[in-house]
């Protein structure tokens, strides 16, 4: 009896607070979270007469597909798409590949010139020319309006890069030295026993990259015009910000009852949601491993 | 007995031989590791174009760029006269860059001040959660806004807080009347605090637990032997184990303030909100981009440049210094 007057709050008194003060907050969070994805989901399903008396909530109410369908086939939306895909799929190749040749190098101690290169990451890494020399940069190469300057401009990004050669320096020497006594060159190693022992970390880069160049809306919109180069968030930014504007301009006559500027920015959003909804179960995975990977180096 | 070398007894042989023989040694080394040299190649072209070649262009803030001064607009930076500090004069006397500053560093310290502790204290209860189906869910569910981009996550607050959006309609049944959450200057600021919490604290969270993670779980069983209630044990135990992360992450919040939030604020604000939320890098935007005003831009950006670079230096010395963790 002593002994617990002493500790103050009993044992299990705490434990049961804290525990429950955990199931309620995280719940919260979580709800927090996921309530307004759900709402916009919820509306880009609605009736147009429910949406605009705001009588939607967490769950569609008079179900109907017109409104994606009308975003579907009668904007820009899978052009947008296509060019998203074009500048993220071909953009995490070509940053990937820099990424790990330049890190290999780096990550030998023995490397004549590390020093002096990796100095040169770093500083580029936390010294920033700004946006408008950077933007003369790409106007002066003539790739303005391009994939490219949607590309190039991040094929290597220095943090991305650093995460790689972390990894790679915590790699074991022997079987590489087995390997180079064997007669295998350091090209030879790093495709055939370097990269396949570095699958986490390779992953993890991958989606960063990806995520960058999919997410990316500032640099799109500024080295891009033409209403053709559009990617998806400048698509949907622009759909937002033009609101009831927009239908005026691309409907005419065609529309239905169920089509409202709210439903339409709503749909938007849900159709470009549903792609990171989908690779979400893969992409969390690696990125939590990646986080104790490498973001920091001990 | 044999004479030692002349090395030995000055200490160092001539600087000619020993460039000599450095150069052979380096030479052997390139025989052997040629191919290590060329992969360096497509990553040092791409930073020498991108990274490095900017850095000439920022000439043009100590000169009166004028686009046409050549045959094309990148002569034309070689080609226009310099001024000095003229547009720095210009720029320190303005009051817009009082402003620019200011919103900078409110906005950004409210987003600490406000979000710093909020994962941490995550962390720590997504981890009592005793049931690990149920805890994987919740950190899944956090997690999921982090990988939205700004302009998605405007599309959906844009549904929520819109005049007749969700939040309104609330507000209005309960007799209050609607808030313009995007041009009311008394709560844009509190709109990107809360949005920019709502996409981070998942990501935040996973830092945290994964630090709590790796702390030895003995310690929390001697801690219940010796009667130390859920509370001491996470004052004495948790804590210290996560005082170097949150250190960590402090510190780099510090020496990033003037550089985080540009591409937010850029999709979310509007003109009747500028004086609140403008920030330097969207200032620099508009005088670079909409009234073309190159010079003036690249002034204000090499000062953001440079006062930035410094933060960061010190941050990270600082975290190098006192947790012997450095970012690079």
């Amino acid at each position: 009896m002593k002994k617990k007057k002493s500790a103050g709050i009993a044992l299990d008194a705490s434990e049961k607070f804290v525990s429950g003060l955990a199931y309620v907050l995280m719940t919260l969070f979580a709800l927090c979270a996921i309530l307004p994805c759900l709402h916009v989901v919820s509306k880009a399903f609605s009736k147009g007469t429910y949406v605009t008396a705001g009588l939607v909530n967490f769950w569609p109410k008079g179900f109907q597909l017109e409104t994606i369908q009308y975003i579907l086939f009668q904007t820009d939306f899978f052009n947008a798409l296509k060019n998203t895909l074009i500048v993220t799929g071909v953009g995490t190749l070509i940053s990937l590949f820099t990424s790990i040749t330049t890190a290999y190098p780096l990550s030998k101690p023995a490397f004549r010139g590390r020093k002096v290169i990796t100095l040169l990451y770093v500083f580029s890494m936390v010294f920033f020319g700004g946006m408008i020399p950077a933007y003369m940069v790409v106007r002066m190469l003539g790739i303005l309006d391009t994939y490219a300057a949607m590309i190039l401009p991040f094929a290597i990004v220095q943090f991305n890069m650093f995460i790689v050669k972390n990894y790679f320096e915590g790699l074991p020497e022997i079987i590489e030295e087995s390997a180079r006594i064997d007669g295998a060159g350091d090209l030879r190693i790093l495709v055939s026993i370097v990269c396949p022992m570095s699958t986490p970390v390779i992953a993890t880069v991958a989606l960063l990259y990806a995520i960058n160049y999919w997410n990316n809306y500032f640099h799109a919109m500024m080295y891009t015009q033409s209403p053709s180069m559009q990617t998806l968030q400048v698509y949907l930014y622009n759909l937002i910000q033009s609101g009831s504007g927009y239908l005026e301009n691309m409907a005419g006559g065609t529309l239905t009852t169920n089509i409202t500027p709210e439903g339409l920015t709503a749909a938007a959003v849900t159709l470009s949601i549903i792609p990171i909804i989908a690779l979400y179960p893969f992409v969390q995975r690696f990125l939590i491993k990646g986080i104790t990977i490498g973001s920091v180096k001990g | 007995m044999k004479t030692p070398p002349a090395t030995a007894l000055t200490g160092r042989a001539s600087p000619g031989a020993v460039l000599a023989k450095k150069l052979t040694s380096f030479g052997n080394y390139l025989r052997q590791h040629w191919t290590l040299y060329l992969m360096l190649i497509p990553g040092l072209f791409f930073l020498f174009i991108y990274k490095l070649l900017p850095l000439y262009g920022l000439q043009i803030a100590f000169k009166d760029y004028k686009i046409f001064a050549a045959g094309d607009p990148w002569s034309a930076i070689a080609a226009s006269e310099w001024c000095g500090f003229e547009h720095f004069a210009k720029l320190f006397g303005s009051s817009q860059f009082t402003k620019v500053l200011t919103n900078t560093l409110v906005i950004n310290g409210l987003k600490i001040l406000w979000l710093f502790p909020i994962p941490i204290i995550c962390a720590i209860l997504l981890n009592e959660i005793r049931q690990k189906i149920y805890q994987k869910l919740c950190q899944t569910l956090i997690y999921v806004p982090y990988f939205f981009s700004w302009v998605l996550i405007f599309g959906i607050f844009y549904s929520l807080l819109g005049s007749y959006g969700i939040v309104n309609n609330i507000i209005a049944s309960l007799g209050g009347s609607r808030v313009g959450f995007f041009s009311d200057q008394s709560v844009f600021r509190s709109v990107l605090v809360f949005t920019e919490g709502w996409k981070e604290i998942g990501y935040n969270t996973i830092i945290y637990l994964a630090a709590i993670t790796g702390i030895d779980v003995t310690l929390y069983e001697a801690a219940r032997m010796d009667g130390a209630n859920k509370f001491k044990q996470i004052w004495h135990i948790t804590m210290p184990g996560l005082l170097p992360t949150i250190v960590l992450m402090l510190i780099m919040k510090v020496g990033y303030i003037l550089t985080t939030g540009f591409e937010q604020i850029l999709v979310f604000y509007s003109p009747a909100v500028y004086d609140v939320a403008d920030i330097i890098e969207t200032y620099v935007y508009r005088i670079g981009m909409g009234q073309a005003d190159f010079s003036l831009a690249t002034a204000l950006g090499l000062f953001n440049a440079v006062v930035a670079f410094v933060l960061i230096v010190g941050a990270n010395t600082v975290s190098k210094k006192t947790l012997g963790r450095s970012i690079w």
